[in-house]
């Protein structure tokens, strides 16, 4: 009875706790360009390497382990951890394509500020008025 | 005079060591831990072939009857660096347990991209015959301990020379295009010289080689096609190999695979066709290969069957074909647990290669 309650609990705050891991697609605020879901997702797969402008995209990711991380690929990309990495080891072992670079929380927002071709993604939470955000997912 | 080639000699090395600086190298690896023995197997007694499982043709990974970690067990090391402006060198170094872990680069290329679409590689590549050869050694990268080792069977799996991808989207499908030409000489051949000419060290050679892929695909579906050719030379135990009068032959490769993906559920087929022909002996010699593999994921783990064949053409040609079933177990963010059951049935006489078996192998494939 009491581990009942106990896997009850924990479901419970596991299910909240993904609902509000809300995360937003930023880019440069000087960024114009119109950028579309399947855009995203074909840009964090590789499979698109500019923007509309012709500016060559520089994509950048949070750590593997993030739980941000997992909602992003699982939401705006439809890949679990695993699926997305096994495509990315495809690409990177075959010359084909270097996966987007991982950096931190923190690093996100001041990379995004200062570099007009970048994209990444981070906890809604965490978005401040240095960056544009495009996406939520 | 000579202060002047002291003078520069330095301001080669400091250029040396300002343009090392300025490249960013990216350290990348796979590595695979695997173990695995025959449950039961006939072996070719006239052959003297012992109960025997061939897991992998190309590195000759063989299993016996004793739990073996070696035939499968290898780490690779991959380096990448940007020099910039499009301009990239990759080296991939391989250890093998099959070769007593002795380090070997795979791969060494430089890679040019022209623009978005274009790019030119040259150097040392894996030879993209099938779907899965650029990233053969990648086990993380795909569901099974290795690819079917039916489909899987050719001696060579490298060649020097240059390639140039395309790729471009076409609404919501992709699609990348690969034209390539070189030459291989491997001067020991593992698997001819291991297994099909008992011993006896054989260099192979494919010269004029010149190949292309073409693969679509959407979210959920993707085709690949691929066809190549090249010329075979052959030397055994250092005497010129002849087919008849003539000291080469030509071989025509296609193959076509087709996967799906809805959901969790996803199908692999692969099929293949080889045409070698030797113009003394007014024949050619056919050989294809067919794959399908039936997956469906469930959280972090991933059961599957497969079913494979390799045919030769003609009366007691090559002829076997493996049944398989496995998991894939996602167990962290970087690594996966495997394992998986192969019953196999060789169906030959003179070409029979290692006879029936069945054998259960497992490990660990990561990436980093």
């Amino acid at each position: 009875m009491k581990l009942f309650k106990y896997v009850i609990t924990i479901t419970f705050s596991l299910v909240s706790f993904i609902s509000t891991a809300e995360v937003s697609v930023i880019v440069n605020s000087a960024n114009n360009n119109d950028i579309s879901a399947g855009q995203i997702k074909k840009i964090f797969l590789g499979k698109s390497k500019s923007f509309a402008d012709g500016n060559k995209v520089e994509v950048f990711s949070l750590a593997d382990g993030s739980n941000d991380t997992q909602v992003f690929r699982l939401n705006a990309l439809s890949k679990s951890n695993s699926q997305y990495k096994s495509y990315w080891a495809k690409l990177a072992f075959t010359g084909k394509g270097t996966p987007p670079k991982s950096i931190s929380d923190s690093e996100m927002i001041s990379t995004v500020k200062s570099n007009s071709n970048a994209i990444g993604f981070i906890n809604s939470d965490k978005v401040t008025g240095d960056v544009k955000v495009i996406a939520t997912f | 005079m000579k202060l002047t080639n002291l003078a520069k000699t330095s301001l080669a090395s400091l250029c040396l060591i300002s343009t090392c600086s300025l490249a960013e190298v990216n350290i990348s690896g796979f590595s695979s831990i695997n173990v695995g023995k025959v449950l039961s197997g006939t072996g070719v007694e006239h052959y003297g072939i012992e109960p025997t499982f061939l897991a992998d043709y190309p590195n000759v990974s063989a299993y016996n009857e004793e739990w073996d970690f070696e035939p499968e067990s290898l780490f690779g090391i991959q380096f990448d660096a940007d020099l910039m402006d499009g301009l990239s060198a990759t080296a991939q170094i391989v250890a093998r347990g099959t070769e007593e872990w002795k380090p070997e680069f795979e791969w060494a290329y430089i890679s040019y991209e022209l623009n978005e679409n274009w790019t030119l590689q040259a150097g040392k590549k894996r030879l993209p015959l099938f779907y899965y050869s650029d990233f053969y050694d990648v086990g993380y990268a795909y569901v099974w301990m290795r690819p079917s080792a039916d489909n899987y069977t050719w001696q060579i799996f490298n060649y020097t020379g240059m390639n140039v991808l395309y790729s471009t989207d076409i609404g919501d499908w992709s699609l990348a295009a690969n034209l390539y030409g070189g030459k291989e000489d491997d001067k020991d051949n593992k698997l001819l010289g291991d297994y099909f000419s008992g011993g006896v060290e054989t260099r192979e050679i494919w010269k004029d080689i010149l190949g292309g892929v073409v693969n679509i695909s959407k979210d959920w579906f993707e085709a690949r096609f691929t066809a190549m050719q090249y010329t075979n030379e052959r030397y055994v135990d250092g005497e010129r190999k002849y087919w008849g009068e003539d000291d080469y032959r030509d071989g025509t490769f296609y193959g076509a695979a087709f996967n799906f993906d809805f959901e969790n559920l996803f199908v692999l087929t692969e099929l293949s066709h080889l045409a070698i022909d030797e113009y003394s002996f007014e024949r050619t010699l056919k050989f294809d290969s067919r794959m399908i593999t039936v997956g469906y994921r469930i959280q972090e783990f991933t059961p599957f069957v497969a079913y494979s064949e390799f045919e030769q053409e003609g009366e007691d040609g090559e002829n076997h074909n493996t049944q398989s079933v496995g998991l894939r177990w996602d167990f962290h963010s970087s690594a996966a647990f495997k394992v998986q059951y192969d019953k196999v049935e060789d169906n030959s006489y003179w070409l029979a290669v290692a006879g029936d078996s069945e054998s259960l192998t497992f490990g660990v494939d990561l990436i980093f």
